[in-house]
């Protein structure tokens, strides 16, 4: 009875801190959306004379066809390639000419590009968006670099890097029929195989304005960013197609898969991947308060456990691999020196079961709260920060006002749900168990 | 605040204008240029001597403590790595906490506490403030160090340097370092498994003891704090601190290199070479033409600068490329990276210098320029985005002594950069005669090559601590159990396998042969078990003929007709013989296995071959395709021994046979390329033929 009081008033106490904070911090933002779909969200604050434009697609890796992959995060390399007025190289050049920085990435479910500019030059930085949203050249010259230039991009990143590989076996191994089977960079063959003529319809069936949302934040006044955007992108004709979203329900794992990978590495490694919820799912906000006990800083299970009391890690924890139609809750550890990797598992396994057993205590708990919304107002601290974040919340939630309230959703979340969730998903039927070793160890 | 509403009202209009008017097929242009105002600093002193900066950001309520101190940097000697290690001890015990307790404290408000071996940063939600201070400065001012915690750091100490000996960057990092500033300077001391080990607790008391002192340090307050606040807080917790003296250290400065040095970390798994091209160079801030050089670095390596148009877009070798110009107080360094496939290694080493050279010898066009002082002017508006790059120009002037306007003045500077000045700036930093270029990768695939880029040709070879490796001692070990033999059964079965090289009972080989400058037709005939007939001709006309036909040896030539007798008669014999390799011991040959050498960057077993004669030659067979690669043999002539050495590679498949297509043939200092133009077996050859 006192417990439950005590709880009640902590929550209060919560609340009350929040609601006054909320204040303090309420990200403002105008959204509208033009006639030909194209949605945009504009966040107006004049403290620096910057401005952030993001464009964000609503494609990814999980878009491609299994004889196509890759596709997706080659065409960010392609979209630097130039426009009917905009000459090849020469996006970069006005860019820095501006004395702007810009980049891109792809992932399973999005590919973003954006460009953070001195605000007197917002106009460039729509003009060169539009372009290439609305006129991108694609030509051989430019897929031929760009193929060499992703197949180093995949060396460097997988091929040549210890673990490099970790990303591809997590997920090769946890789907078997969903496009999440196979990871954003691709298979270089596939690139290779694919003709002019397929880059040209990925562009058109993919890139349209009722695919994308514009996001820009800075310093501008809303209605003159307003008149611009109506006037760059206005003109971009919708593709009045059905945008192709793969429509696979990965059956639920019946049974636990074990493998060993040979790596070039040292210290031997184990990750386990628990097949998760998609994006928005009630129980993802569960699993990530999971996540921060687990291995949320130094007094975490994991880590307290696993690294400091029994020395059985040099690094141990997990990450929530958040996706729009299923994820992955990954639980690692690397191994000290000498240290047999199933000491690690079993301990690993240790502290997931202690939670389903014993639940956590209320100290622990308000630790996660106060952690989570220390992470929460920490995110949005600069204008790409804030783009980026209302991007995402558009696409894969259609809410971008999540920017501000999405951190009731994990103050919803009770101790009791997350030892449900750790009941319901850490469980060995549902995980892929990997095991990095020494190519020595090879037999 | 009037200015500010005309301004609103002018920009009402604006839009309306813009709309009718836009032109795709041209860049818009830009709007007035915003003024960029470099954000205030406060600061003061503590009666210890700590100096405080503060910024006040109220953006989001939020505030960060960073605490630096400013020491001398200084060798470790063989218990190397004590300092970092005395950073990581930090925070694992005070006199009032145990470790969990401080874990459990800092994670409860949220914050995040680390510290290093000359720092302290703390940061969390305004509203626990009081809290993050009070347990900063306990880990700070009441530290404990206890044994168990040095050991247990120790030990992931030295699983993480395990670690790393496996991640190429980090190797190619130590190792330039080794080499730039010396292992005896204080930036190329390198840690070791050893020197981990031989860390005590003294050592970890002393340098805390010496080292944190209020008087050499600086605590940068950035957030959602007002001065009047920071004062009362740091004085609260910071107050206690008791001043002392701190050593100073100097070193000689390190010097680039009297030439180009070639250096490699073989790592023969890899498919990427990590490259850098890094000579050091004194470079600080606040030196007169500081700016010039930084501008004159992007426009070299910064993200779509030269390197990367001519690595990246022009020749595809690489995801990335880039140059730092690195200013240090004491010894700053130049420094360019990037990881390509191993094959273009060479070409890519290549590039870099071509690169370096030209920034050196052409002026840029204004043009070119432009853009770069408009990159930097424009980089440096948006770091001041965040609050923290105040805090760092606040510290920046202290530690180097800069004028008070220093940042205020920063874009003017950049605005007075010319071509010619970045090409000044690059004759005085840039050294592509000086540097040293270091490679971590499969050594096989391009030592050879790189080799050239050293005036003496030589590559030295380092492992991942930067330890020089003598080259005699790199061979490789051979296989217990392995002879001979089986050697060479291993190239019978390469080629096609016993039974298909029975099978075979003459052969027929036509060559184009170069010889300085000259083109050369061989033909070579050859029928079981020991007819030989060898033609060469040029231009048809035959110059020399070789036969034997079982009994009698005759050379034709220019000379006329010889027949052979003696040693020359029986050495003829032995040579005749069709494919030995089939019945070595039959035939009486001895056949040894040797050692594992390299041959044209390949491993490749070396076997010793004494025919019946007694004569000794060497044959190499290449460890992962089998094949025969080279032979070698010493042979007495009237001017002493001569070494000939003949390369094969090229194998391709004839009628089942996998025949080596190429021969490279070495005589002294003379190199006979010879090609292979057609193979024929089994076409019933005349026994006649051998008889000319």
């Amino acid at each position: 009875m006192r417990i439950k009081t005590f709880r009640i008033c902590i929550l209060f106490l919560w609340i009350f801190s929040l609601s006054l904070f909320g204040q303090q911090n309420k990200i403002e933002f105008q959204e509208f959306d033009l006639e030909n779909g194209l949605h945009v969200i504009l966040h107006e604050d004049n403290s620096s004379p910057i401005v952030a434009i993001n464009i964000t697609y609503h494609v990814g890796s999980k878009n491609e066809q299994p004889n196509r992959t890759g596709f997706a995060h080659f065409f960010e390399h392609l979209m630097f390639e130039g426009s009917e007025y905009v000459e090849r190289g020469e996006f970069h050049d006005y860019i820095q000419n501006a004395g702007g920085v810009n980049n891109a990435e792809t992932s399973f479910d999005y590919t973003m590009y954006y460009e953070i500019l001195p605000s007197n030059q917002l106009e460039l930085g729509l003009w060169l968006e539009s372009e290439r949203l609305m006129h991108l050249r694609i030509d051989s010259a430019g897929v031929e670099t760009q193929r060499n230039v992703v197949k180093e991009e995949r060396r460097q990143t997988f091929d040549n890097q210890p673990y490099g590989s970790i990303l591809e076996e997590v997920f090769s191994n946890s789907f078997t029929h969903h496009p999440y089977r196979w990871v954003p960079i691709g298979n270089i063959q596939y690139i290779d195989q694919a003709k002019l003529e397929e880059f040209i319809e990925f562009h058109e069936h993919f890139y349209v304005p009722e695919n994308a949302v514009l996001v820009i934040a800075g310093d501008f006044e809303y209605s003159h960013a307003r008149k611009l955007v109506e006037a760059y992108f206005g003109d971009i004709p919708n593709g009045g197609h059905e945008i192709y979203r793969p429509d696979v329900t990965e059956a639920v794992p019946s049974e636990e898969i074990r493998k060993n990978v040979y790596d070039n590495i040292q210290l031997p490694a184990v990750f386990t991947a628990y097949r998760m919820p998609g994006m928005g799912d009630p129980d993802t906000y569960a699993l990530e308060m999971l996540q921060t006990l687990l291995a949320g800083g130094q007094s975490s299970r994991i880590y307290k456990s696993v690294v400091d009391n029994q020395q059985l890690a040099v690094e141990a924890g997990a990450i929530p691999f958040d996706l729009e139609d299923a994820g992955l809750f990954i639980v690692y550890g690397f191994a000290n020196m000498g240290v047999p990797l199933e000491d690690i598992e079993a301990a690993l396994d240790e502290e997931i079961l202690k939670v389903v057993e014993k639940g956590l205590t209320e100290r622990e708990f308000q630790k996660l709260a106060n952690q989570t919304e220390n992470d929460f107002i920490s995110q949005n601290t600069t204008m790409s920060g804030i783009s980026t974040n209302l991007a995402d919340y558009y696409t894969f939630f259609g809410d971008p006002e999540l920017i501000n309230t999405e951190i009731e959703k994990y103050l919803a979340v009770t101790p009791e749900d997350i030892v449900a969730v750790a009941k319901k998903y850490l469980v060995p039927e549902n995980r892929v168990v990997l095991h990095y070793l020494p190519k020595e160890q090879q037999q | 605040m009037k200015y500010r509403q005309i301004l609103l009202f002018v920009f009402a209009f604006i839009p309306i204008i813009l709309s009718a008017q836009i032109d795709r097929s041209k860049a818009p242009e830009a709007g007035p240029a915003p003024d960029i105002k470099v954000g205030e600093y406060n600061s003061f002193e503590l009666k210890n001597g700590l100096k405080v900066f503060v910024v006040e950001n109220h953006k989001i309520p939020r505030v960060s403590y960073s605490l630096i101190l400013n020491i001398d940097p200084f060798t470790e000697g063989d218990s190397n790595g004590y300092s970092a290690i005395t950073g990581d001890l930090l925070g694992t015990a005070t006199t009032t906490r145990t470790k969990d307790q401080i874990d459990e404290e800092v994670d409860f408000i949220g914050a995040s506490l680390s510290s290093s071996s000359g720092s302290v940063y703390g940061a969390s939600l305004k509203k626990h403030n009081d809290k993050l201070l009070e347990l900063m400065s306990d880990v700070l001012l009441n530290p404990i160090f206890n044994q168990d915690e040095l050991d247990k750091i120790k030990k992931q100490t030295i699983s993480n340097l395990a670690a790393s000996k496996t991640d190429p960057s980090s190797i190619s990092a130590v190792v330039k370092d080794a080499l730039m500033y010396g292992k005896d300077h204080p930036y190329g001391e390198v840690v070791t498994e050893a020197t981990v080990e031989s860390i005590t607790l003294e050592m970890c008391e002393q340098y805390y003891s010496t080292y944190f002192k209020p008087n050499i340090a600086y605590l940068a307050i950035v957030g959602d704090v007002n001065l009047k606040e920071a004062k009362k807080l740091t004085k609260k917790y910071f107050g206690k601190w008791v001043a002392g003296v701190v050593p100073s250290h100097t070193y000689p400065v390190p010097v680039v290199p009297e030439s180009v040095h070639v250096s490699v970390v073989d790592r023969p798994h890899a498919v990427q070479s990590v490259i850098k091209v890094a000579h050091p160079v004194t470079f600080t801030v606040g030196m007169e033409d500081y700016v010039h050089g930084r501008v004159m670095n992007l426009m070299l390596g910064g993200s779509v600068a030269r390197l990367d148009q001519n690595l990246r877009e022009t020749h595809a070798y690489t995801y990335g490329v880039n140059s730092s110009l690195s200013q240090d107080k004491w010894i700053g360094n130049f420094s360019v990276t990037t990881d390509v496939r191993n094959e273009v290694t060479d070409s890519a080493v290549y590039q870099i210098l071509y690169e370096l050279n030209r920034i050196r010898t052409e002026t840029a066009s204004t043009k070119e320029v432009e853009k770069i002082k408009n990159y930097m002017s424009g980089n440096f508006a948006l770091a001041l985005e965040q609050p923290g790059t105040v805090a760092r120009f606040a510290l920046n002037i202290a530690l180097y002594n800069l004028p008070e306007d220093y940042y205020a003045n920063y874009l003017k500077r950049i605005s007075e950069v010319t071509p010619e000045s970045i090409q000044s700036a690059a004759q005085k930093y840039i050294k592509p005669e000086n540097c040293h270029i270091v490679v971590v990768g499969k050594a096989d695939e391009f030592a050879d090559k790189l080799a050239a880029f050293s005036p003496t040709s030589t590559i030295d070879y380092y492992d991942a601590e930067g330890t020089w490796i003598d080259p005699a001692e790199m061979k490789a070990e051979l296989p217990a159990g392995l002879t001979a033999e089986k050697v060479v059964e291993k190239y019978l079965a390469a080629i096609g396998g016993r039974s298909v090289l029975e099978s075979i009972k003459d052969i027929s080989i036509k060559m184009k042969m170069e010889v300085q400058g000259m083109s050369l037709d061989s033909e070579v005939l050859r029928k079981a078990p020991d007819k030989f007939l060898m033609s060469m001709s040029m231009d048809g006309n035959i110059m020399q003929l070789t036969s034997f036909d079982g009994s009698i040896g005759k050379t034709t030539g220019m000379q006329g007709e010889q027949v052979m007798e003696g040693d020359d008669l029986e050495a003829m014999k032995v040579q005749s013989a069709f494919m030995p390799e089939l019945n070595y011991s039959g035939l009486g040959y001895a056949i040894k296995l040797q050692s594992i050498e390299k041959n044209e960057g390949s491993d490749a077993y070396k076997v010793e071959i004494t025919d019946p004669l007694g004569e000794v030659s060497f044959a190499y067979y290449d460890i992962e395709s089998g094949y025969l690669v080279r032979e070698e043999q010493t042979q007495e002539t009237p001017n002493g021994p001569s070494f000939q050495s003949t390369n094969m590679s090229d194998y391709r498949e004839v009628g089942g046979i996998m025949y080596p297509h190429k021969m490279v043939i070495g005589m002294g200092p003379q190199t006979i390329t010879g090609i292979t133009t057609s193979v024929e077996f089994n076409t019933g050859i005349e026994d006649s033929v051998f008889q000319k």
